[in-house]
């Protein structure tokens, strides 16, 4: 059941610009938007996945944190996709210029190469060994949010409010850390 | 024999689709579709599609390079209107609040006839005309508007701006009760009162427009009601809303996103394929309502107009 629900929400931003871009056909910018709602989930969907071990004693997740790990890889590849499919038009040449030449995509580059790496080592055997490796999603959490935040032409007061946020989960999560990490 | 020479921005008027039949043609392809896969009450809805009246009077624009126009719909609902909020399809929603009401336009500075005059007498003194425009956003994206206004440079011709007047700097609303973003004082997107400057020669280009309206009805709140600057061949954001004040100046204003963020907007802002923004490729533009991207063109395709402004500078150094 609480697989279920997890699929089912994490899956709600996809059918929903699935819905806009084809049944509405409402959107005016569809690629502006694809890459707006991707990496929305996406960022929200990783960041979920590193505050399962901290509210295991409330709802335990630990179970299904890989899947929802790998539902953020699939945001991830979909808004890589858009850039390379629709946003390049498959012009390989300007995708390896574009990702040399502006740090706001070879972040953005960056992170997705972090994320694609723990992707594939969440299969039991591989994860045996590099697990120790999947503790750089907290680097690239941190490359997404600069990717993010430069994507932007000006910052809103609400999205200074989803950057304290964003802050404040590291804080605790730091908190945490150090707890553990006396016990020990 | 009286030959008429056609500006390269007008076609033929037998080449037009009239609106009216344009508008139809519209309806009636979504009709048909519609019919397939819904009921009579969705196919009422879809019929009554949102296109304005044209209540204004106008010269018509001959739409001489076949430009495929936008709907009313697409441009009415994707504005960049900071003074509102930074989500261009949410301006719509909010911008009932800007008072339009005895609109006045402030003209002063280095002019022989400076005047504060109400926008309607303002209006009054010009021929109204139509520009089918491309519209070019320095984020990347693209439309085709259909503006009614009248030519920047017949305004200028009016007040008659004196030898040292180099400049013109235009002023947007500053306005608490219309502007939500202004209320919020320091915590705003960006300073207040957003500024936009050309140089005077540019001004007087035929391009250069002030629009106070478009499809053929008065300038809707979301586009920059009452009036408007369109200069097309440069990028959108310099084509200033909602003003107030318009003044003749020695030295080169400091425009808003210049001061914003000089590293990545300059004072000329021209749409240049070739140079870069910092951040993302100007190369090309996605046009409001396709999936499919096309190629950015020199000065937005008015390259023959307004190249000779800018002979001998370097574009890179003046972006």
């Amino acid at each position: 059941m609480k697989r279920f629900f997890i699929y089912v929400l994490a899956l709600l931003p996809l059918v929903y610009l699935l819905v806009r871009l084809f049944i509405l056909d409402d959107v005016n910018d569809p690629i502006k938007y694809i890459y707006t709602i991707t990496g929305a989930s996406a960022t929200v969907i990783i960041f979920f996945s590193i505050i399962i071990s901290m509210i295991k004693n409330r709802i335990n997740l630990m179970k299904y944190r890989k899947e929802i790990g790998l539902l953020g890889f699939f945001y991830t590849l979909l808004h890589l996709l858009n850039f390379v499919i629709l946003d390049a038009e498959l012009d390989f040449d300007f995708v390896i210029k574009e990702t040399l030449d502006k740090p706001f995509i070879y972040l953005g580059m960056f992170a997705f190469i972090i994320i694609l790496f723990m992707a594939i080592t969440s299969t039991k055997m591989l994860y045996r060994k590099y697990n120790k490796y999947h503790k750089f999603v907290y680097l690239s959490l941190i490359l997404i949010t600069i990717h993010w935040i430069m994507a932007q032409k000006a910052i809103s007061i609400l999205q200074f409010i989803y950057i304290l946020s964003i802050l404040v989960i590291g804080y605790y999560k730091l908190l945490q850390q150090i707890v553990k990490n006396n016990r020990a | 024999m009286n030959i008429i020479r056609k500006k390269t921005w007008q076609i033929n008027e037998n080449e037009v689709t009239p609106k009216e039949l344009f508008e139809k043609r519209r309806n009636f392809i979504k009709l048909g579709a519609a019919s397939i896969i819904s009921s009579g009450a969705v196919m009422q809805a879809l019929a009554k599609e949102d296109f304005p009246k044209i209540t204004l009077d106008f010269i018509k624009d001959k739409n001489i390079n076949n430009l495929k126009l936008n709907t009313f719909e697409q441009i009415t609902s994707h504005n960049n209107f900071y003074e509102f909020t930074t989500k261009q399809s949410a301006v719509k929603d909010i911008a009932h609040t800007l008072n339009t009401d005895n609109w006045k336009v402030t003209i002063d500075g280095l002019v022989e006839n400076p005047m504060e005059v109400d926008l309607d007498d303002l209006v009054k003194m010009f021929t109204l005309e139509e520009r089918i425009y491309r519209f070019r956003c320095v984020e990347g994206w693209s439309m085709v508007v259909p503006w009614n206004g009248f030519s920047l440079s017949s305004l200028v011709k009016k007040v008659k701006p004196l030898s040292n007047a180099k400049y013109i700097r235009f002023e947007t609303l500053v306005d608490e009760n219309s502007f939500p973003d202004q209320k919020r004082g320091r915590f705003g997107v960006i300073n207040y009162p957003y500024i936009e400057g050309l140089r005077i020669d540019e001004a007087m280009n035929e391009l250069s427009f002030l629009a106070t309206g478009l499809y053929g009805d008065i300038m809707p709140k979301q586009n920059g009601a009452p009036i408007r600057l369109v200069v097309p061949w440069k990028y959108g954001f310099k084509s200033i809303k909602s003003i107030v004040k318009i003044s003749f100046v020695e030295h080169e204003p400091m425009n808003t996103w210049q001061k914003e963020n000089p590293r990545e907007y300059g004072f000329y802002a021209n749409v240049n394929p070739q140079v870069d923004h910092p951040r993302w490729s100007q190369n090309k533009e996605r046009v409001l309502g396709s999936f499919l991207k096309q190629k950015t063109l020199m000065f937005n395709g008015y390259e023959n107009e307004v190249a000779s402004l800018y002979s001998g500078m370097d574009l890179k150094k003046y972006f």
